[in-house]
């Protein structure tokens, strides 16, 4: 014992543990008879041995051909790069174009409507609330079940109608309801 | 593998201290301490790792090997174990290359349609081009045109010009190595575009901000040119050589520290502009750490000045300053001090084309130069334009010469005060009795 606490001591041990050799085990499977002495052996010392590709996929052992076959050429990468963004730019530069026309058509109705008739104007220029109820539509409303105006009331001018139910993985079980019929508001 | 070697002697020290997990089967221990012997059958690539048990610094480079010599069996199965270079081949404007497709036609559908459309755009554009350069021909020769409209049509015309071309790939390759045109505007616009955004102005402004050169010398400093300088390489390791190798010039990063013999002369100025018409600029150099001991504080030394330095793109590089306005005093960080900034500069003066007349300062006016009074008086900004770099040094014995040859003066050596000595009576008297 004092031996080995005397080599040890005269051994110069290494700064950087990453160059103590270790030696590289496979992760063969020796079946003994007693089955905690297997897991133990397995969990001291486990295969050293990295050409598998980790479980997510963090680390593959073939990246580099990987890499090669989607991107065969960087060059080539960069070329197809710069023309889809100058598709792309060209395409929102027709659609903000078309807007700015559509836009500036409106502005000239609207200025032409404020030089013949300012009480017109005034009407056009007011906000109107898409939710909001007509004394007719109040009507129809107050003569209706529960669900009927809630329905009703769903229907928004300019909004997605909210009957609208998110897709679900399997069809609903009573069936498709072919006889429905939406409840509409007069104006729509 | 020097280091290596030592540890594998080490280890065979180790490996008879060591109690668990020796690699022998020891008669000691056999159950469950030992790990589990090798695999008897195995593939020809694990057995070419496990029979060199010791040479364990070949495992890290196997597996980028390995990968390697995936990629190059995919791409290449006849040549085998062949050496792909990792180096970009050395293209210059005098060792042109011609331009090839990167791939081959069909090898990629999608970069073929890129191409059409990249080659449809710029014929637009080209054509665009023509209808505003006839038009600018006829705003100039007419009267009523509204200068800041010519200018305007001027820059659309600079920007189709750039566009028209910046995408095709044969420009963009030819702009990355090395045979760009600077005649033409897009050439222009890419060199200085990767000078912007790649890093070589990124690493001249930490530098230049992470020494302080900003807050201590001048207020706002905004390059638009790239200044590259070259000093003479460091003297070799060996004493032999010192004197029987001639000292080649090597590019500096901003920020390093250089020796003094190194600044003995004045550097190599290589520059790339990016404006067509000449400017003038002033250039000066400044040492930003002086000590001022009556102040107990620094002060700035003016080592070189030029005013009127004209610069455009096509001007000569590296810029031949045979003579300056000021001559060239080489750097000396005094004895005792901490390193020393040294910020060479080119400030552009206000207007472009008119020289100015700039008194020569003397040797005493030089120390205590303030940069900022300087630039209020003449009308320079830094932070119009203009190119910069900076390093800075360190006391040497070859300061000592040139206190001695070139300055003629006795060299000053700073430090600490003396502190008196509380002990001086003790030291004197009797210890024992």
């Amino acid at each position: 014992m004092a031996s080995t606490f005397l080599s040890l001591r005269k051994t110069r041990l290494p700064f950087r543990v990453g160059q103590t050799p270790v030696r590289h085990a496979g992760g063969q499977e020796i079946n003994t008879s007693d089955p905690r002495k297997d897991l133990i052996r397995r969990v001291l010392y486990p295969t050293n041995i990295r050409n598998r590709a980790s479980p997510t996929g963090t680390w593959l052992p073939d990246v580099g051909r990987r890499l090669q076959r989607a991107i065969p050429s960087v060059q080539a990468h960069e070329t197809i790069e710069r023309a889809w963004f100058l598709h792309q730019r060209h395409a929102r530069r027709r659609r903000q174009a078309e807007a700015e026309k559509k836009f500036q058509c409106m502005w000239n109705a609207m200025e032409k409507l404020r030089e013949l008739s300012p009480r017109l104007y005034e009407e056009a220029n007011k906000g109107e609330d898409p939710r909001a109820r007509s004394p007719a539509e109040t009507e129809i409303w107050k003569s209706l079940k529960k669900s009927e105006r809630r329905a009703f009331d769903s229907r928004i001018r300019g909004l997605f109608p909210r009957e609208l139910r998110p897709p679900t993985d399997t069809p609903p079980t009573g069936g498709w309801n072919y006889d429905y019929q939406p409840t509409l508001r007069s104006s729509s | 593998m020097f280091s290596l070697r030592r540890a594998t002697r080490a280890y065979a020290g180790l490996a008879r201290a060591r109690g668990n997990a020796t690699l022998q089967n020891s008669s000691q221990n056999v159950e469950i301490t030992t790990p589990p012997p090798p695999p008897a059958s195995t593939s020809a690539k694990s057995e070419s790792v496990q029979t060199e048990p010791s040479d364990t610094a070949k495992q890290s480079p196997a597996n980028p090997s390995s990968t390697k010599e995936n990629v190059e069996e995919s791409t290449n199965t006849k040549k085998r174990g062949r050496v792909w270079p990792t180096k970009r081949p050395s293209i210059t404007l005098d060792r042109p290359r011609q331009y090839s497709r990167p791939i081959g036609v069909g090898a990629l559908p999608v970069y073929d349609e890129a191409l059409t459309y990249i080659k449809r755009d710029s014929k637009l554009r080209k054509e665009e081009l023509e209808e505003y350069k006839s038009l600018l021909q006829r705003a100039e020769s007419a009267p009523d045109w509204n200068p800041a409209d010519i200018e305007r049509l001027r820059d659309k015309i600079r920007i189709l010009e750039i566009q028209s071309e910046v995408n095709l790939p044969s420009v963009r390759w030819k702009a990355r190595n090395g045979l760009a045109d600077l005649n033409q505007t897009v050439y222009r616009h890419l060199i200085e575009q990767r000078w912007r955004e790649e890093g070589a102005l990124d690493l001249l402004m930490e530098r230049i901000y992470q020494m302080n050169v900003v807050p201590d010398m001048l207020p706002e400093m905004h390059p638009s040119f790239d200044l590259r300088v070259n000093f003479p390489e460091p003297p070799p390791q060996s004493t032999v050589l010192r004197n029987r190798t001639k000292r080649k010039y090597q590019k500096i990063e901003p920020g390093v520290f250089l020796l003094p013999e190194q600044t003995r002369k004045p550097p190599m100025m290589y520059t790339t502009v990016f404006h067509t018409e000449p400017r003038l600029y002033t250039m000066l150099m400044v040492d930003l750490d002086v000590p001022d001991l009556e102040n107990q504080t620094y002060q700035t030394y003016l080592h070189w000045l030029q005013p009127n330095v004209s610069l455009s793109t096509f001007s000569q590089s590296p810029i031949p300053l045979t003579t300056t306005h000021t001559k060239y005093i080489p750097p000396h960080p005094q004895k005792g001090t901490h390193y020393h900034r040294y910020v060479l500069l080119f400030v552009p003066q206000a207007h472009a084309t008119e020289r100015m007349q700039i008194p020569v300062p003397t040797d005493e006016e030089r120390l205590g130069f303030n940069y900022r009074e300087f630039a209020e008086q003449y009308g320079l900004d830094a932070g119009r334009g203009g190119g910069a770099f900076m390093w800075r040094e360190v006391w040497d014995e070859t300061v000592s010469k040139i206190y001695q040859d070139v300055l003629k003066t006795e060299e000053p050596v700073f430090g600490r005060m003396p502190k008196p000595d509380p002990y001086a009576e003790v030291k004197q008297a009797k210890k024992y009795i």
